[in-house]
């Protein structure tokens, strides 16, 4: 018991299924998972393996249809969508595959959003978002909006909204699918890096191979099954943004799924 | 909250200058209907209200000033002798036919007044050219208002014409003293207008008194006072009778339903374009309301993002409104179709557009209510 607290995220035995009668298709079939304080995983499989699913039931999105989800210690599958929806306000962040920013306002502008949403003063939304997206590399563009913001800088943008009120967790989807290589590496950098100083756990779906030496571990989903589990070799430095995907393969070792 | 969702809406121009558009629409309308509506109706109490008396002893059931019946003139040394009462006047005001050159007739309000320049009220305040003290010394003089000059045949002063088949001479024109019902005034003396231009007008009788009070005195007292005198009569002071003479042409024409109307349309019409770009503006950005309810922004939270960005519009349409009705209202106004524009009735454009508005949020909001925030990682 004292260990499944000590986990900020412990699924056991999670189903979902969609649609009703005999359209009723599982998705999801009995998955496990956890996740440690500052533990970045990832989550990987081909498409409609049930990765943003499962996202979805540990980001408190969705609930099971069965199994239990814990998050930092409270049985989010008993909640009322209320509940989840205060849960997700006060624990939890976001990235999205194409940010998802609001195009009428300006970078610092939808950094305030999120903080002002949670109740913060303007002024205080402002210090606060200024000072991450300083830590993101993007101040000098605060005052752009998304349309005048490349790629790279919108992920960063939805990176500092994402950790503006210092959640416990951030769930990525697909943070990386709308970014060339090298933003893409930039940007999973930047939030590992800063996710590993807040001791923020960081759960990723993505299907871009060349990202995976930036997870601690690597959970691989086919037909709604946990199948497979990597661990990234400790000896292995992370690899720069211009490392090719051979060479990071080459950091991973594969083990099956316990 | 409420200032990023007011940043959000001032930058997205194009459907900001729609939803301007829309309400500076409305609250143009809804002033320049009620001013209208204010202007013309006030012309129904017109007379009242610039007839320097205190108070009007009438007829029972008076109700408004232009179709007044008769009272026996010989009354008016009851109303005199009352306590606090300083001056009386008689006042004719009937109607008469004005004959043109050309043969055809127009039928005019005649207005007598008292010739006594110890009780004079009731005769003209505002003058376009010549003396209103002239129909007192010029026989078969009259006054008209420089505005039917037109109606009564482009007559101008010093042309005579006939008025209930006698001499009647152009010596005046008032400035803007046009009546409800169209028909022209023209003033005159009490006894000329009843003995010459008035068939079957008895010499004896009158419409109204006009009554002015010694200073100081306590008008619904001597209202009170006066109506035990005369219990024949009605008495009322100068601004309930001007408010019943207003009341008799709104409900007894259609006029306030008719504006009203229109006025109301306005306000629809604004709803619809308020509604549509407010709508539109959040069906463009589903993913990214999506993306604030994942992040847990309740339905609270969504509301007081639209309530914010539905009364700046209202507020920044409101002054755009306002500034344009002021500008249209100076452009059009006349003394025949007057806009009176009042804070009060640009307060109630105000309050209905920032309820337009509010009403309008509704349907965007019962949409993003009805967004999975599941939907945004589905995407």
């Amino acid at each position: 018991m004292n260990q499944t607290h000590a986990k900020t995220l412990v699924a056991r035995d999670v189903h979902k299924s969609f649609g009703s009668g005999t359209h009723r298709s599982p998705v999801l079939r009995g998955v496990s998972i956890d996740a440690a304080r500052g533990e970045t995983v990832f989550l990987v499989g081909p498409s409609g393996s049930g990765k943003t699913t499962l996202l979805s039931i540990l980001g408190c999105i969705m609930t099971p249809d069965c199994g239990s989800v814990e998050v930092l210690g409270q049985e989010v599958g008993k909640m009322t969508p209320a509940q989840l929806t205060a849960f997700r306000r006060d624990n939890l962040g976001f990235i999205f595959q194409t940010f998802n920013l609001f195009p009428t306002l300006s970078a610092l502008d939808n950094v305030c959003l999120t903080l002002a949403m949670r109740g913060a003063s303007l002024r205080t939304a402002r210090e606060r978002a200024s000072d991450l997206l300083n830590q993101v590399g993007i101040w000098h563009r605060r005052n752009a909006r998304p349309s005048q913001l490349s790629g790279g800088e919108c992920q960063r943008v939805a990176v500092a909204r994402a950790l503006a009120d210092d959640p416990a967790l951030v769930f990525a989807d697909e943070p990386t699918a709308s970014l060339d290589a090298e933003n893409g590496q930039a940007v999973l950098q930047l939030l590992t890096r800063l996710v590993r100083e807040r001791g923020v756990t960081l759960v990723v779906v993505t299907h871009d191979d060349r990202i995976f030496p930036f997870a601690d571990r690597v959970l691989r989903l086919e037909d709604g099954c946990m199948v497979h589990e990597w661990v990234p070799s400790e000896s292995d430095p992370l690899p720069t943004p211009h490392a090719g995907p051979e060479a990071e393969r080459r950091r991973f070792h594969e083990e099956p799924v316990a | 909250m409420w200032v990023l969702a007011i940043k959000a809406m001032l930058a997205d121009r194009a459907k900001l200058m729609t939803t301007l558009l829309g309400i500076t629409f409305s609250v143009v309308l809804v002033n320049l209907q009620g001013g209208l509506l204010l202007g013309l109706i006030q012309k129904a109490a017109m007379l009242i209200d610039f007839s320097q008396a205190d108070i009007w002893v009438g007829h029972r059931h008076m109700n408004n000033v232009d179709t007044g019946n008769l009272i026996p003139e010989r009354w008016k040394e009851r109303v005199r002798g009352v306590d606090g009462v300083d001056a009386v006047a008689r006042y004719l005001v009937m109607f008469s036919s004005f004959q043109m050159p050309d043969g055809h007739c127009e039928g005019v309000v005649m207005v007598g007044c008292d010739s006594d320049p110890r009780s004079r009220m009731g005769n003209p305040w505002t003058m376009a050219e010549g003396d209103p003290e002239a129909i007192f010394r010029i026989p078969d003089s009259i006054l008209i208002d420089a505005n039917d000059v037109e109606k009564l045949g482009n007559c101008q002063m010093g042309d005579v014409r006939e008025i209930g088949n006698a001499r009647a001479q152009i010596v005046g024109m008032t400035r803007g003293i046009v009546s409800f019902t169209t028909s022209p005034y023209v003033f005159t003396t009490l006894e000329r207008a009843r003995t010459k231009y008035i068939h079957g007008a008895p010499r004896d009788q009158c419409s109204y008194f006009l009554v002015r009070a010694k200073p100081g005195t306590d008008i619904p007292a001597l209202v009170r006072r006066i109506k035990t005198k005369v219990p024949e009569l009605d008495v009322y002071d100068r601004d309930t009778y001007a408010r019943l003479s207003m009341e008799y042409w709104l409900t007894r024409t259609g006029i306030g339903i008719s504006f009203g109307l229109a006025a109301f349309l306005g306000l629809l019409v604004g709803l619809a374009v308020v509604a549509q770009t407010l709508y539109a503006s959040v069906t463009e950005r589903l993913k990214e309301f999506g993306t604030l309810k994942a992040m847990g922004a309740d339905d609270r939270c969504v509301a007081r993002f639209l309530v914010s960005q539905a009364v700046g519009s209202a507020a920044l349409g409101a002054v755009t409104g306002i500034l344009a009705s002021v500008v249209v209202g100076t452009a059009i106004t006349s003394p025949r179709a007057p806009v009176i524009l009042t804070w009060q009735v640009a307060l109630v454009s105000v309050v209905l557009i920032v309820l337009v508005c509010l009403g309008s949020a509704y349907l965007p909001y019962w949409r993003i209510r009805k967004i999975d925030p599941a939907s945004v990682l589905r995407s």
